[in-house]
């Protein structure tokens, strides 16, 4: 009974599959990242009440710590899908691993920019070397150079390998980062914030935050979607299946 | 000060908080932009190549050479 | 015909890459100039005194040789690229990692050597006290084969690009942070008198590691970027 779901991933693979079912399931997961979206900002902006300590400041929490998950959460299926491509050479595993770079760099940098902006009122710097905030900083590095290596190669598909081993090479290096730089912190004792204290967030606080983390998580499957389907058509420009698309979409 | 006023004072914090909306909200209004001029733009080209290909194929001579 | 053995293939192999690399000497100089000229900068920038360039001098001379190391990183299989060679290295009967790992072997050799050696004068031009000098050679000495070794399978990837050092350093940089934050920690540790064998112990481990696992991931990387 049970090589039906490798029958269907398998046939999902396949190019002109995986377009019509992008196309079906894109505007959904649009839809349900603006519903989430806006009942996590009325949530959070409006309803939740100030924090005691940080006041109205802490409300940047409910965009920051989305994008934060989503920058792992995004790396991590990157990683995934590299690896599933170097090993089964499966075209829209790669399509998946390369097109999910840019969205996940996207969510890294606010990531690192709500940070700091609410780093500033309630540390008073922009900025401080911490392991989370250096680890963040070299996921950004790293989706910038797996987006640079996939670019600097004129095959796609080969590119697409060399970025998605440079991923796959990230995945164990990142963890190895936030390890050295927290043993560093431990050596400049004096520098060191204490920022991520044990903290109890009331529900009032904690279901904006769900809300935008499922908001974010949509968006994520939305734009990728869109995004691995455009890849597709420039991918296979020369099939029938393309072109039938490019005579039937007339634009402007 | 009425409500609204309050609201986008957010405490004496608005300084912080309105800047880390706005961020949000332009870097994923831009992620979404751009697969959509990316995509309009390859339907271009490839109409173009189909079009060239079917004057070809009609037997006019075309005065670049086509690189598909 | 007899294949020959794996020592002497791989000793074939050392041997010619550093017969090469003998033939160009002044490219075996450049990176030593550059940390010369790079470390001198420094005081001018930072002002002559004793105390603030002591304080500094161990980061910016590892700051310095990962720089010198990265610029030549991208000579490591330019010139094999170009005559074809690597694409018959891929084809040796011997395993491929263990070839690669012939070839980082001579370019560390030819260029992070070098720099090791007069890592002593570029501490003399910063003040660096002489008690930390032997940590700091012996921080150089593990850290460097680990550049070398994540830096040879950064520059495998690209080697069926257009030639770019920039995106090379875009990659291999972040990779490079936790290798240089326990060089630097062992350094700045023997500086206040503390005990450096902590750190020190860490880069050994991870070296041991990579150098299991890198000659393999740069083999792989190298059929990614050739195959097509």
């Amino acid at each position: 009974m049970s090589n039906w779901i490798p029958l269907w991933l398998h046939k999902l693979s396949s190019p002109p599959t995986f377009y019509r079912f992008a196309g079906v399931l894109r505007p959904w997961a649009l839809a349900l990242a603006l519903v989430f979206g806006v009942i996590g900002l009325y949530g959070g902006l409006v309803l939740a009440p100030p924090d005691y300590q940080q006041g109205d400041a802490y409300r940047i929490i409910f965009i920051h710590v989305p994008c934060a998950w989503m920058s792992m959460f995004i790396y991590a299926i990157m990683g995934v899908s590299a690896f599933v491509a170097l090993v089964w050479r499966i075209k829209l595993a790669e399509v998946v691993a390369m097109q999910s770079a840019p969205i996940g760099a996207a969510f890294t940098f606010i990531t690192l920019v709500t940070g700091s902006l609410w780093g500033k009122p309630m540390w008073g710097t922009w900025w401080t070397w911490d392991a989370r905030l250096t680890s963040e900083l070299v996921l950004l590095f790293l989706y910038l150079g797996v987006i640079g290596l996939y670019q600097a190669f004129e095959d796609r598909r080969q590119g697409a390998r060399a970025a998605g081993f440079l991923a796959i090479i990230g995945v164990i290096n990142v963890p190895i980062v936030h390890f050295s730089v927290d043993w560093w912190n431990t050596l400049h004792q004096g520098s060191t914030v204490n920022i991520f204290g044990p903290s109890k967030i009331s529900w009032d606080m904690l279901w904006p935050l769900l809300a935008m983390t499922l908001a974010t998580k949509f968006y994520y499957a939305a734009s990728l979607f869109l995004r691995a389907q455009t890849d597709l058509l420039s991918m296979e420009s020369g099939k029938d299946w393309v072109r039938r698309i490019a005579a039937s979409e007339v634009d402007q | 000060m009425n409500a609204l006023q309050v609201f986008f004072a957010m405490g004496g914090y608005a300084r912080y908080v309105w800047p880390a909306y706005a961020v949000f909200f332009i870097v994923l209004i831009a992620d979404s932009i751009a697969p959509r001029l990316r995509r309009r733009r390859e339907l271009r080209q490839l109409r173009a190549r189909m079009a060239r290909q079917e004057a070809r194929s009609a037997g006019c001579i075309l005065p670049t050479p086509s690189s598909t | 015909m007899t294949r020959p053995g794996l020592t002497a293939a791989c000793g074939a192999m050392l041997r010619r890459d550093l017969t090469l690399a003998w033939r160009r000497r002044s490219d075996i100089a450049m990176p030593v100039l550059y940390a010369l000229i790079v470390t001198m900068l420094f005081p001018f920038a930072l002002g002559p005194e004793d105390a603030l360039l002591q304080r500094i001098a161990g980061g910016v001379i590892l700051v310095t040789v990962l720089l010198a190391m990265l610029l030549a990183l991208d000579a490591m299989f330019s010139s094999d690229i170009d005559d074809g060679s690597l694409e018959q290295l891929v084809l040796v009967p011997q395993p491929l990692a263990v070839m690669l790992a012939m070839k980082i072997l001579a370019h560390w050799l030819t260029t992070a050597l070098p720099l090791i050696v007069i890592t002593p004068l570029l501490a003399a031009m910063l003040h660096l006290p002489a008690s930390v000098i032997p940590v700091l050679l012996l921080a150089l000495l593990l850290c460097t084969p680990l550049l070398s070794l994540f830096g040879a399978i950064l520059v495998a990837l690209t080697a069926g690009t257009r030639r770019s050092g920039m995106l090379l350093a875009l990659m291999l940089l972040p990779l490079c942070v936790p290798a240089l934050i326990f060089a630097a920690g062992a350094v700045a540790a023997a500086q206040q008198g503390l005990s450096w064998i902590a750190p020190i112990s860490w880069l050994a481990a991870t070296l041991v590691l990579t150098l299991v696992l890198a000659p393999l991931a740069c083999a792989v990387a190298l059929r990614i970027a050739l195959d097509s």
